[in-house]
């Protein structure tokens, strides 16, 4: 089953998975405030 | 995973990070540790962290637990890790091989672009992190000479977390370069 999602950039603007899918996509998840 | 972001592009996957922090906040990391891929903010962790059932649901900060997943070029996750805890994280040798394994040719990623700046309330400096990695290790190491009675189990989860602060500590000389 293919997702999709929009998250936000460090520049804070609209990030969309299925935008960047010319290639594949390695995600981490990160813990954050470090 | 910043100093081997040339073999994960060798392989065709370009690096996002994700994670439930502001925007700035990301961005101040990725500043800090001159990072050369982009750190996401899912704040509510409705859009990706959730559904990718990354959410740390005993943590009252709301935060993603760590972990990775990598997505085909067809939209399909083909490999998932969800780390117990902030010790449990993917090997960057097991998403290489997983990776390697779709067949894709090479591809290239862009700097992150970085808006507004602003660490959190408890980001650590720059300068602060060789020593909390040592004193991490260190301490690692006590527990486990001091407890060697527990059993096999527990001596190999401590030796799993040194290691993990190890390549920590590794990478720090790579962090160095990119901020030079």
């Amino acid at each position: 089953m293919a997702i999709d999602f929009t998250v936000t950039d460090t520049a804070g603007k609209p990030w969309t998975l299925s935008d960047h899918l010319d290639s594949a996509a390695v995600l981490t998840f990160q813990r954050g405030d470090f | 995973m910043a100093n081997r972001h040339q073999e994960f592009l060798d392989r065709g996957g370009r690096v996002f990070a994700i994670s439930a922090d502001t925007a700035p906040m990301n961005a101040a990391v990725v500043e800090k540790l001159a990072l050369p891929f982009p750190i996401l903010s899912d704040a509510d962790r409705e859009e990706v962290i959730t559904p990718l059932g990354f959410a740390d649901e005993k943590d009252p900060r709301e935060i993603a637990r760590p972990g990775a997943a990598i997505v085909s070029p067809v939209g399909e996750v083909v490999y998932s890790f969800v780390g117990r805890d902030y010790a449990d994280r993917p090997l960057e040798d097991v998403l290489l091989e997983e990776l390697g394994g779709l067949g894709l040719s090479s591809t290239s990623q862009p700097p992150p672009d970085l808006g507004e700046i602003q660490p959190g309330e408890k980001a650590m400096p720059y300068r602060g992190l060789s020593p909390y990695f040592r004193g991490a290790k260190f301490a690692g190491l006590a527990i486990r000479s001091r407890h060697r009675s527990l059993g096999d189990d527990f001596g190999d989860d401590l030796k799993a977390y040194v290691e993990m602060i190890d390549r920590y500590l590794e990478a720090l000389p790579g962090v160095e370069d990119r901020r030079a």
